[in-house]
């Protein structure tokens, strides 16, 4: 493994969970794969389809995700929402990555 | 009327809906199609011509089959993570123990049997060989099934480690109770063998007491079999004096033991060993043939048995000591 691919694999691990964090708080406002995948593109949380559509019907099986089918377009959409126990969920990541954060600031820095 | 012609994008939701469980299949073909349907459009927009589009997006989606499960949360593994140290302990433990006891008992069986050498030799290897691939495939199975029968609930199939389950240190077998063992081991066995001689072991309403071994056998072959007791008692000690086994005395016991295998199979094979008085006397002359050689027979696989095993454990012993 190149140097540059190890980079890239801990830079995906370090952000994981952010993308669940980011779904949780844009389907606030109801929103479809597709239209997501752009919006998380824009906001900086790079992510491809083949992890977000598992990942949104995960979170909609564990309860934190509800989901409605919308026919008033051409083409049929699967609408996903965040539910109460998602934004719970949502808060309490946020609580976790800003103390992750302050201990990040905290740790001694390179000379 | 025309039929839609069947595209790229329908044999990929076909495709990827094989493996997905019915309750989910309209939701998540519909899903699948209305995203693939978007991807592709956003790239038309951009001026791409449809069917590269299409086909751009299908590669970037990958095999249908590894979507689907990463949809339906379906391990792609054998066994995983989670039994696999329950898995490969326990196909270790069969794995050391089924094909000898296999591969002893089909021995047995052969040469009871009559069969000439080199069938014997033939069905042991075929029969030890299947027994190892059996024991693998069938406890992979198992696990492969549980795997995906326990929705990653937990059955009690692997316990909580404590460390209470830490190896004991292995036996070193050079402590005062090993000597005490062996000693005590190679009076009983003199003292059983004068015994046999001046009373007997056998007892029929007939004859009285008789011995079991036979009585040629005295005085060079019992003296013989004396003389190699004493080095395995003097062995015995030097191994305690020493501490530990190493490769000269496993190699002293293992020559050891080849000679008082070696002498009881040659003396079994010439029909010198047992009493010739023994089998007329407990047995009925008409299955006398038979019971003989398996009395015979068993008594010699047992010989074998016992010094390969005491040969072998001397050599893991003087290995370990190594270390």
């Amino acid at each position: 493994m190149s140097e540059s691919e190890v980079l890239e694999t801990h830079l995906q691990e370090l952000r994981r969970g952010t993308v669940v964090l980011a779904c949780l708080r844009l389907l606030e406002q109801p929103g479809y794969g597709y239209g997501l995948l752009e919006q998380l593109g824009e906001r900086g949380f790079a992510t491809d389809t083949n992890t977000l559509y598992p990942l949104l019907r995960r979170l909609e099986k564990q309860g934190y995700l509800t989901s409605e089918w919308n026919t008033d377009e051409a083409r049929p959409r699967k609408f996903y929402r965040t539910s109460a126990a998602g934004s719970r969920l949502a808060a309490a990541l946020i609580d976790d990555f800003h103390a992750i954060a302050a201990a990040i600031d905290a740790l001694p820095e390179e000379h | 009327m025309h039929a839609t012609p069947v595209t790229l994008t329908d044999r990929y939701v076909d495709a990827a809906m094989r493996t997905v469980p019915d309750d989910q299949r309209a939701d998540l073909s519909a899903e699948l199609r209305a995203s693939i349907d978007d991807q592709v459009e956003a790239r038309v927009e951009q001026g791409e011509p449809r069917p590269d589009a299409e086909r751009a997006v299908l590669i970037e989606l990958g095999d249908p089959d590894k979507l689907a499960a990463q949809y339906t949360d379906r391990p792609l593994w054998l066994v995983g993570p989670r039994y696999y140290l329950t898995w490969w302990r326990l196909t270790k433990l069969l794995w050391a123990i089924v094909p000898v006891c296999a591969a002893f008992g089909v021995a047995l069986g052969q040469t009871l049997s009559g069969a000439e050498f080199g069938e014997i030799v033939g069905s042991v290897v075929s029969v030890v060989l299947s027994v190892i691939v059996h024991i693998g495939f069938w406890t992979t199975l198992v696990f492969f099934i549980v795997e995906r029968s326990t929705h990653s609930a937990d059955i009690g199939l692997v316990s909580r480690w404590t460390p209470d389950d830490l190896p004991e240190p292995r036996e070193r077998g050079t402590g005062l109770s090993d000597l005490v063992a062996s000693l005590v081991f190679l009076a009983i066995a003199a003292g059983a063998i004068l015994w046999d001689h001046f009373v007997g072991f056998v007892y029929t309403p007939e004859t009285g007491w008789m011995s079991f071994l036979a009585p040629s056998l005295w005085p060079w072959w019992i003296g013989g079999l004396f003389a190699v007791m004493v080095l395995e008692a003097l062995l015995a000690i030097s191994v305690y004096a020493k501490g530990r086994w190493d490769i000269g005395s496993a190699t002293v016991n293992l020559f050891l033991n080849l000679t008082v295998a070696g002498g009881t199979l040659w003396l079994l094979s010439q029909q010198q060993l047992v009493n010739p008085e023994f089998f007329d006397a407990v047995i009925p002359s008409d299955s006398a043939g038979t019971v003989t050689t398996v009395v015979t027979t068993g008594f010699a696989f047992g010989v074998v048995a016992i010094a390969a095993w005491d040969s072998i454990d001397s050599f893991l012993k003087a290995a370990r000591a190594r270390r």
